[in-house]
């Protein structure tokens, strides 16, 4: 199956002055997908963003939609709709009329106008509102208009630019799965920008996680979650227990500590310098399995959170490790140990990655 | 005026709160102030009460009140050429305002927008205006007028008043374009608007109460303004103030006080208009109309 | 073409480039009137200013330096000397009045404060030449200011303002003092009360107060209201014809002479720059002070 993918990036790049804010972009957005750029603020993402909807001329490279070639279309003659970070609705207009504006500069006729546009008001759960200004709203409210704005004119892909993070935390969670549940129902493509990796995680089938102007990783949540293809990756996405060593022979002499077993790799040449990366959820300390890699250590602090302890441990003068246990009604650690002491831990050898 | 860095009046605003807990003793009335601040009010409108005061005077008189009376006004009513004047006034006052708030405008979007070496050098040219006295413009359009062999009448003052007006348009507009999310307008191309409709159908409907500050702004300053219009014109009804001038400079008529009473009331009324229009539209008014901040 | 290219490199052909090009065309129109009308103008004038006129007074290209000669003519150097004093003047006065005035509405206006500035403001914007006719009454010989000093013994019978340098400047500070009060207000209303009050525990006294902390606070403002006064004081006419004398004339009376009465508009002209010159001075002055301002802000 070679379907034409909804969004193509083909080597897009923009220059500002004398830097690179996108370099050398290849990217494909499969349709029907959510797909999030993911990356922290000043990486590319909103520039890319801009590119695709035409707000924005790339330096090099080409824009392509559905296959088409639409690099030199103004936005207005694209088909894809955005939804602003600011949402920038119409403070002159009614809500009514901010949601009829696409339909009307289409031409279609006011009778379907009014029956979409009360539709798509439904959607959102905005048609008692229906006749205010946007300026009488609140900012989920105004969230939602900014959103069947943009639906209801069932472009081929939707654009969302950080549209979640004026909102609080609450209705930023119910907004991520009122999304999710809107781009299911409707079936359009949408293209997430966020710095958020709890939101990306969340809401994407596809993320590529960007930095400085350049795609480090595209693939599943899962994927890019369990598998980061770079040490960027593997700390911007949730916490990572990062060491730095030489590779050699399926072992990595760390910098400061001992060496760690991590299976043989073919594509990393004995002697280069790695980083190694253990999530801290997937460090054991109790229950050991036959094979796992274990280490003592000198436990330094706990952290407790509520659901999770964060115990700080430091393997090595100068590498400490963080290690995030559940707090089940069976084990809580400070029944076992008092800071000092000296702690044994380990993981399974699939989870220490290394990243050339 | 911008030109000038005025300290921006709106910039950090304190909270009220604090601003209270924290006046403290410099609270304390000072009656010296107070005193200066009010010889100053009054100073500021003494002239003004002098002229309305006398203009209702029965007698001839500039100094001794004889008692109230409208004759002075009757005596304009029936004073054809003041009246051909006021009307040669208000058609400068109009032309102008129309002529500037459209080129005005335009100029406030184009130079927020292009940012390009054309844009700054025509901010630069934008600016001279408000740095020029206006006997210099007026003795330049004049010469200019005359040296392209035009005869100097109404239209010329009109032509004058609005190379003059746009500068203001110009400046109080180009904030209120810059204050605007940029992002409006591209959602309305996103929405499948072309440009010129998006200026049209969402950033022209955004900087309407500003629009129409200025426009009622400039309507009163160009009625008001005598320099510009002695200097270029002709000998058809001339504008009300040129003859208000010639009046002041041989010997006084109390008729000026009615005319001068009149126009005072006038442009007082519209100048407090301009600044609350923005209010009409639930935004903040003030001051920062006539500074352009 | 050079003039059309962004400053920022984007030389590709698509939105961003014609919207570029539509923004000009917004500008042009504005840009060409005003440089056709204005700037052209300004260019005649300096044109002239080493022109002639032939017989029927109507200007004449040439060259001819008799126009800028004459300006040393004692008779001119005079009226310009006294012009820039009356100018000066007329700031250091308004700088007297308005600081108090600004202070005491920005610092004890309390809820009023918007309401009395209004009441500046808005008349000052009204029609300039009745107020100014209207003030000249009042300084008028047996108009209420004299006869009002006279009563508590200030003035006698023989004191007089109108046609003195004093009633010249009196009416500059009338027409222009507002310009001063702008600036000095909006300094004032964002000076962090603490600050004087930080001054009051250092230096005691509110007059060391003012001088140690509220001065330099608010300096950027005063320099903004000295220009905004200096401008339109240098190149008035109305106020000493209407307060003064013969004696009393400033350079803008000279050159409405010379172009009205006197019909030597070469000398006009020169007249005309010479007073652009002071001001572009002046204006040159006051921004290479707040550059320096900013700079040292920087640091």
């Amino acid at each position: 199956m070679d379907a034409t993918p909804a969004v193509r990036l083909e080597g897009v790049s923009k220059q500002f002055a004398d830097s690179y804010a996108v370099h050398h972009l290849d990217l494909d957005i499969e349709a029907g997908h959510f797909f999030s750029l993911l990356g922290p603020s000043g990486c590319g993402k909103t520039t890319s963003l801009r590119m695709i909807g035409g707000f924005s001329d790339p330096t090099e490279g080409s824009v392509l939609l559905a296959g088409e070639d639409v690099t030199a279309l103004p936005p207005n003659k694209r088909n894809v709709n955005t939804v602003f970070q600011s949402y920038a609705l119409f403070d002159h207009l009614s809500i009514t009329d901010n949601v009829a504006f696409g339909l009307k500069r289409k031409g279609v006729a006011k009778a379907e106008i009014r029956r979409r546009v009360g539709e798509m008001l439904e959607l959102v759960q905005l048609d008692g509102l229906a006749d205010r200004k946007p300026r009488t709203l609140s900012g989920g409210q105004r969230q939602r208009v900014a959103l069947a704005r943009a639906l209801v004119n069932r472009p081929a892909v939707l654009l969302l630019d950080e549209p979640l993070a004026a909102l609080d935390l609450k209705l930023r969670r119910q907004m991520q799965v009122e999304l999710k549940q809107i781009q299911r129902e409707v079936g359009i493509t949408f293209v997430f920008v966020t710095h958020d990796q709890d939101e990306a995680l969340t809401m994407s089938d596809r993320i590529a996680v960007m930095n400085k102007g350049r795609i480090e990783q595209c693939g599943t949540p899962e994927d890019i979650y369990e598998h980061p293809a770079t040490r960027f990756v593997a700390s911007f996405m949730g916490t990572s227990n990062l060491m730095t060593g030489t590779y050699r022979g399926g072992e990595v002499a760390l910098d400061q500590g001992p060496a760690l077993a991590v299976g043989p790799r073919s594509d990393i040449a004995d002697g280069s310098a790695v980083s190694v990366s253990v999530r801290p959820e997937k460090i054991w300390l109790s229950d050991f399995e036959p094979g796992m890699s274990k280490l003592r250590g000198v436990l330094r602090d706990t952290v407790y959170s509520g659901p999770t302890t964060t115990y700080l441990i430091e393997l090595a003068p100068g590498v400490t490790l963080s290690v995030l246990e559940q707090n089940t009604a069976r084990a809580r650690m400070e029944d076992r140990w008092s800071g000092g002491e000296s702690v044994e831990f380990g993981w399974r050898p699939e989870h220490c990655l290394v990243l050339a | 005026m911008t030109l000038l860095k005025l300290p921006s009046a709106k910039a950090p605003t304190r909270p009220a709160a604090r601003t209270r807990a924290r006046r403290g003793r410099a609270d304390r009335r000072p009656r010296v102030l107070i005193a200066v601040t009010a010889l100053f009010f009054l100073l500021l409108y003494l002239p003004i009460a002098v002229v309305a005061l006398f203009s209702f005077n029965s007698k001839k008189s500039l100094t001794v009140f004889g008692g109230f009376s409208l004759r002075w006004y009757r005596t304009f009513a029936h004073d054809d050429v003041l009246i051909a004047s006021l009307g040669t006034s208000l058609r400068i006052s109009l032309v102008a305002m129309a002529g500037s708030v459209l080129l005005g405008v335009a100029l406030a979007l184009g130079l927020v927008r292009c940012r390009t070496r054309l844009g700054s050098l025509a901010g630069l040219i934008m600016l001279v205006p408000l740095i020029t006295p206006e006997i210099v413009t007026g003795v330049a359009s004049m010469l200019l007028f005359k040296g392209l062999g035009v005869a100097l009448s109404t239209g010329t003052v009109m032509l004058a008043e609005i190379t003059f007006s746009i500068s203001y348009v110009t400046v109080i507009l180009r904030s209120r374009v810059a204050a605007l999310n940029p992002e409006v307008e591209e959602a309305a191309m996103d929405l499948g608007a072309t440009r010129w409709q998006a200026v049209r159908l969402v950033t022209l409907p955004a900087l309407l109460p500003a629009v129409l500050a200025s426009a009622v702004l400039i309507f009163a300053l160009v009625f008001d303004d005598f320099v510009l219009a002695y200097f270029t014109t002709g000998v058809d009804p001339q504008p009300l103030s040129v003859r208000i001038y010639s009046a002041i400079r041989f010997g006084v008529q109390p008729t000026i006080n009615a005319v001068g009473t009149l126009m005072l009331a006038g442009s007082i009324c519209l100048i407090a208009l301009a600044l609350f229009i923005p209010r009409l539209f639930g935004r903040r008014g003030g001051l920062d109309i006539l500074s352009g901040e | 073409m050079a003039l059309l290219r962004p400053s920022s490199r984007s030389r590709r052909r698509g939105p961003d480039a014609t919207g570029t090009r539509m923004w000009t065309w917004f500008m042009l129109p504005g840009t060409l009137w005003m440089t056709g009308f204005l700037i052209a103008s300004l260019v005649l004038v300096a044109v002239l200013a080493v022109g002639t006129t032939d017989d029927l007074g109507n200007p004449r290209f040439g060259f001819d330096l008799a126009g800028v000669r004459a300006l040393a003519d004692p008779a001119y150097t005079e009226v310009l000397a006294r012009s820039l004093g009356y100018a000066l003047l007329t700031c250091a006065v308004c700088l007297l009045i308005a600081y108090p005035v600004a202070y005491t509405i920005a610092l004890h206006g309390g809820r009023y404060k918007h309401a009395l500035i209004a009441a500046i403001v808005v008349p000052f914007f009204a029609n300039y030449l009745v107020r100014m006719y209207g003030w000249s009454v009042v300084l008028s010989d047996d108009g209420p200011l004299l006869r009002a000093l006279r009563a508590v013994g200030l003035a006698d019978g023989d004191t007089k303002i109108l046609n003195t340098g004093v009633g010249v400047v009196a009416g500059l500070v009338y027409g222009f003092v507002v310009f001063m009060i702008i600036p000095l207000y909006a300094a004032l209303e964002r000076l962090d009360v603490s600050l004087i009050e930080a001054g009051r525990d250092l230096y005691g006294g509110p007059v060391r107060t003012f001088f140690f902390v509220t001065l330099p606070a608010t300096r950027q403002g005063a320099a903004a209201g000295l220009v905004l006064v200096f401008l339109p004081a240098m190149g008035d006419f109305v106020s000493a014809q209407l307060m003064g004398g013969p004696d009393q004339i400033m350079i803008g009376n000279l050159i409405q002479d010379k172009f009205f009465q006197g019909q030597n508009w070469p000398l006009g002209s020169a007249l005309t720059m010479l007073l652009m010159l002071v001001l572009l001075i002046g204006m040159l002055g006051y921004l290479r002070r707040t550059r320096k301002d900013e700079a040292e802000a920087r640091r």
